[in-house]
């Protein structure tokens, strides 16, 4: 069974159903978007059982010649990192549908829009040519103007300061606004992709957007110096590099609930997927020389995110600042340039997914009950909803690295890794980033839920119900179970840092050629 | 035997994960409590008869691990359980402490509505899960996740009453504490990886490095066991019910950091740098935390104090170069000091109230808890032959072997300051006329009463069995008696007794006391500290990064965006789409390539 194709394409191909299926029947649409989610579930479990441990290297590869004369291809293939990521992608899927179950909204259109955003993004993790591969990038982030701009919530902000006039005019805190600065900051970052990837194409005389044909004609040391920031910052824009976040805080907060789940879980992994993937893999060099800055980089992602949380009340913009955070633990994983230090990044997208996923379903149904952001406003939440609470903290415990979650494995790799590899300072600022991540989501957890409660004006609170429980039991199990074993996904992805990690180092240690 | 050790895992780990999943039973309230607590006996037996089959020190320790993170395809951490002389008398400890204080909890938790009694034992069993399994851990990574676990509980527990304002405040700042302090513990641990590629309880060859990880190692210490400035959180934790501070916050939780350095003590071995600032450390915590005490109207805010202090006595025996003093004193101060929690829980429950000024007179009304007190007080005090006296004297006899003179005086002065106000409690407590609240007080239940007289039995007897403590030197229990500090020790305990019995049992002495000190010391001047920090440093810290990023990051795509909507408005007009204005663009279109072309042909 060709499972890739089948896994990426399962969401198209009901997307394209779903076209024909009269909007009034919602009944049908949910049916068959939960089906195409739980085929690429299925799918991507096929993948991860199916990719042989011991063998490694790339497996499954499906290939069909599509242009040619270019050199482009249908070329799937998956290696140790793209089986992690999949399930992960596959696992919030499935909970961001039940997620939206109740939808009612022009909720065809909405399932459509959705189904093919994640189409694109299972595409990006398993595309070895880099044209498709950029193709799918582009599906997946396309779609996300239209989710946020028609289902999106606006935010009536108190807009003053000596530039309210500028602004007003641009209408912040609207979901137009948020919808407008997602799309045009991630375009401007696929500007830059598209440079780096046709100078890979043109510049190693390759003439062939295979990665694995491009791998073999590596660009001059010269054109890697380059090359590798335009992928950085451009993949960088979408895992939300500082200081190209600020779509995030915004996007996330006017999204709709599946919406920011799939966005903040698997499409911000996309862009450091792209970063590890295409930039340090095809541009070597470019990676080694500039891993001083991306790493010093991601530490200010990883500290100024968590001190942006801390002074944000808004509970959406805790959340997203947090996973401009948290994304700056994949970056810092990934300058490490050390074995621990990948598996640690590869390990944080997924459980920063897991996290993040469970975390907007839960702002998702404390939002859509109290009908309110302001966490200090809140207040003895646990009374009214104590499952929505309990999933609440279990959430926050994995964000603050609390053993036995599966954040705590991923932000523990990546500080051995920076570590070894010689950059103390990376670490210690992780570590000091889980400990800030500490103060301001127990302090979220006690505004919201502990104490006296819930004030009067709450008084329409009710715990979540029906299917909304699939995406919290689902997400929730899943940070503890690979939290308490972590080798259910540790072991591809040392298997796929294995096969990338040499790669990167044998250009600048020659000894370590094979 | 290790499959005996891994009972005290397993089988809470199973009640909890029960209680967890079906929460029909965890809200019927009894029914899971008394599965928590059959598991919790259970254990307590497991480990007792594992203790008595487990290897004696020299012996080689059983173990067996499972494979838990990998590394280009090898193993770099395991998981899995090590029995040896060091793990067997702390998982002992645990355990039968755990199994005391939930028996306890049946009687003293019974008015709680059922829903949070299922919540309330559910916790427990998660609380002998992780605590067994930091006991048992073979390496340093299980030691550190099952430390932060233990952590979890505490918060989980403390915050118990969790609609309490007072009770969230001090659950949060216990975990922000402790935490604090795992900054120091977790790059301790990272660098045990970097220097010798595993997480094994030692280090050989480089002494430097192991100097670097031993006082890494000791900042997560001195958070965990509550050492001056970082004791911060201790006394606050008391919002937890009465039991959870017998188990956690005086007996078991509390002294896992100084489980951590015996644990760990081929390492600390080859820190002496360290192990000369332990002494100081501990000391000084033993008398601060002595003072503070002495001015505490609660009556648990008093015993928290008393127990920080107790740790301040490990730490600094533990710096003297031998770990068997600071691990003996573990042992039986978790006897007495959850004996005394629990009876004062018993003492609280009897009157309602924790404030020592509302009770008095309660000796009375309340003989077997009163006498069971004392016990306890007498046990901390260092009155022989009860366990403290043995322990307490082997941790002065250290200090004075470590020629360490300056600690040795300061915890000689503790003694005395102990015994003082454990005297104070008992005469404010139980002597004395009855207050409206004691003449109303009514003894507890035998379910509370008879894990207390175990507990009891244990504190009395505990200093006599010295030999299966991981020790290396065969001590008889009276070696001590004859030893200087112990003398000294035993005067300046039975001193301080006398002068309390005198000040507040017989209302003599009104001079002794200073107001405006005890006032200065009742405000937290440390705690202060801490809430400057917060309210002057980080939060406003936030507050700027939260400026920055909206007014000069977000203002700078804002500034494009602005740009680009005004921008395009002015250019417009531009195209306007009359003849007129296209004529004009043109011909001044033509005079600027003119004119380009002509300044270029010039150059």
């Amino acid at each position: 069974m060709p499972w890739l194709s089948i896994t990426v394409l399962a969401p198209l191909l009901a997307a394209a159903i779903l076209l024909l299926v009269p909007s009034s029947s919602r009944g049908t649409t949910r049916v068959l978007s939960a089906a195409a989610s739980l085929v690429s579930l299925w799918g991507a479990i096929e993948v991860s059982l199916a990719y042989n441990l011991h063998e490694g290297g790339l497996q499954l590869r499906e290939t069909l010649p599509l242009v040619p004369s270019l050199g482009i291809n249908w070329d799937l293939a998956v290696d140790g990192w793209g089986v992690s990521l999949l399930l992960l992608t596959g696992l919030i899927l499935f909970a961001g549908v039940f997620a939206t179950w109740t939808l009612d909204d022009r909720d065809k259109d909405f399932y459509i829009l959705l189904l093919t955003l994640v189409a694109g993004v299972l595409g990006v993790f398993v595309s070895l040519d880099l044209f498709v591969f950029f193709l799918f990038y582009e599906i997946a982030v396309l779609p996300m103007y239209l989710l946020i701009g028609i289902w999106g919530s606006t935010k009536k902000i108190e807009i003053k300061g000596p530039f309210a006039f500028a602004l007003r005019r641009l209408d912040v805190g609207g979901r137009e606004y948020a919808a407008m600065k997602l799309t045009l900051m991630l375009l401007i970052g696929s500007a830059f992709i598209l440079v780096g990837i046709f100078a890979l194409y043109q510049g190693g005389g390759a003439r062939d957007f295979g990665m694995l044909h491009l791998a073999e004609h590596p660009l001059s040391r010269e054109a890697q110096l380059w090359v590798f920031p335009a992928l950085w910052l451009g993949f960088g824009s979408l895992a939300g590099v500082f200081p190209f976040h600020t779509w995030s805080p915004d996007g996330h907060a006017s999204a709709p609930t599946a919406v920011s789940m799939l966005h903040a879980g698997v499409l911000m992994k996309l862009g450091a997927f792209g970063v590890m993937r295409v930039g340090m893999v095809l541009c070597p060099e470019g990676a080694v020389a500039w891993a001083p800055i991306v790493g010093a980089v991601a530490v200010i992602n990883v500290v100024y995110g968590a001190l942006g949380a801390m002074s944000q009340t808004d509970l959406k913009y805790v959340i997203a600042y947090s996973s401009v955070s948290h994304m700056g633990v994949v970056m810092l994983g990934a300058a490490t340039l050390d074995t621990d230090g990948w598996n640690g990044a590869v390990f944080q997208m997924f459980a920063h997914g897991l996290m993040t996923g469970l975390f907007f379903a839960l702002v998702g149904l404390v939002y859509g009950r109290a009908h309110d952001r302001e966490i200090f406003r809140m207040g003895g939440f646990a009374k009214a909803m104590p499952g929505v609470a309990v999933f609440f903290t279990l959430a926050g415990l994995s964000s603050l690295g609390m053993p036995g979650f599966a954040g705590f494995i991923a932000e523990f790799l990546v500080f051995l890794g920076a570590w070894r590899s010689g950059n103390v300072v990376w670490a210690l600022a992780g570590i000091v980033g889980a400990w800030v991540t500490a103060v301001y989501v127990l302090r979220a957890v006690r505004a919201i839920f502990w104490g006296e409660g819930p004030p009067e004006r709450y008084h329409h609170l009710s715990d979540a119900k029906g299917t909304e429980w699939v995406a919290l039991v689902l997400l929730g199990g899943c940070l503890i179970v690979f939290g308490c074993w972590p080798r259910l996904v540790l072991d591809a992805i040392d298997v796929g840092t294995s096969m990338h990690l040499p790669v990167v180092l044998q250009a600048v240690k020659p000894e370590l050629a094979l | 035997m290790i499959e005996l050790a891994m009972v005290p895992v397993f089988l809470p780990l199973a009640t909890f994960g029960v209680l967890a999943v079906l929460w029909p039973l965890r809200h019927s309230g009894m029914p899971a409590a008394w599965l928590s607590v059959a598991s919790a006996l259970a254990s307590c037996v497991a480990a007792i008869l594992a203790w008595t089959g487990a290897p004696v020190a020299g012996e080689p320790a059983q173990g067996m691990v499972f494979d838990w993170l990998v590394h280009d395809g090898k193993t770099i951490a395991e998981v899995g359980f090590r029995l040896d002389a060091i793990s067997a008398p702390m998982l002992v400890v645990v355990t039968f402490v755990a199994a005391c204080v939930q028996v306890y909890s049946l009687g003293y938790m019974a008015h709680e509505p059922r829903p949070a009694l299922g919540r309330y034992f559910a916790w427990h069993s998660l609380f002998i899960v992780a605590m067994s399994g930091m006991v048992l851990a073979p390496n340093m990574l299980q030691f550190l996740a099952c430390w932060e676990l233990v952590g979890l509980c505490s918060y989980l527990l403390i915050g118990f009453y969790w609609d309490k304002p007072s009770a969230g405040r001090a659950a949060v700042k216990a975990v922000w504490v402790t935490r604090f302090a795992d900054i120091g513990l977790m790059s301790g641990v990272v660098l045990l990886y970097v220097t010798t590629g595993g997480f094994a309880f030692e280090m050989t060859g480089d002494s430097g490095a192991a100097t670097l990880v031993a006082a890494l190692l000791f900042c997560g210490v001195m958070g965990k066991s509550a050492q001056v400035p970082l004791h911060v959180w201790l006394p606050d934790a008391m919002e937890g019910p009465t039991p959870v501070s017998a188990l956690l916050h005086a007996a078991t939780m509390v002294a896992a950091g100084v489980f951590l350095v015996v644990r760990a003590w081929p390492i600390f071995e080859a820190a002496p740098p360290v192990l000369t600032a332990m002494t100081w450390i501990g000391a000084v915590t033993a008398l601060v935390a002595a003072c503070t005490a002495l001015v505490q109207h609660d009556i648990k805010k008093v015993l928290a104090y008393s127990t920080c202090s107790q740790l301040g006595y490990m730490v600094a025996a533990l710096g003297t170069g031998s770990f068997f003093g600071g691990y003996f004193h573990l042992t039986t101060h978790a006897f007495f000091k959850a004996l005394l929690f629990l009876a004062a829980g018993s003492v609280i429950h009897a009157v309602g109230t924790n404030d020592l000024r509302e009770m008095g007179g309660l000796a009375k009304k309340t003989k077997l808890t009163a006498g069971l007190f004392i016990l306890g007080a007498l046990a901390l005090a260092g009155v022989p032959p009860l366990s403290g006296f043995f322990s307490k004297d082997l941790v002065l006899e250290e200090l004075l072997h470590a020629h360490a003179y300056g600690p040795l005086l300061i915890c000689l002065a503790a003694a005395g300051l102990t015994a003082f106000y454990m005297t104070r409690v008992v005469c404010m407590a139980f002597l004395g006329p009855a207050s409206a609240r004691s003449l109303e007080a009514h003894e507890s239940p035998p379910v509370m009463l008879l894990p207390m007289g175990a507990l009891a039995l244990t504190a009395a007897v505990a200093g006599f069995t010295t030999g299966r403590f991981g020790n290396d030197v065969a001590l008889a229990p009276w070696h001590f008696a004859v030893t200087a500090p112990g003398v000294a020790a035993l005067l300046l305990a039975l001193g301080g007794i006398a002068l309390a019995y005198m000040k507040y049992g017989q209302g003599k002495l009104a001079g002794l006391g200073v107001p405006a000190l005890a006032a200065f010391i009742r405000s937290g001047p440390v705690d202060g500290l801490f809430v400057r920090g917060w309210q002057q440093g980080l939060r406003p810290l936030a507050g700027v990064v939260g400026w920055v990023d909206r007014y000069v990051v977000d203002g700078a795509v804002n500034l494009f965006g602005w740009a680009a909507l005004v921008g395009s408005e002015r250019m417009r007009v531009l195209q306007s789409g009359k003849l007129r204005d296209a004529t004009y663009l043109l011909v001044m279109g033509a005079l600027v390539v003119v004119a380009w072309g002509a300044i270029g042909g010039v150059r």
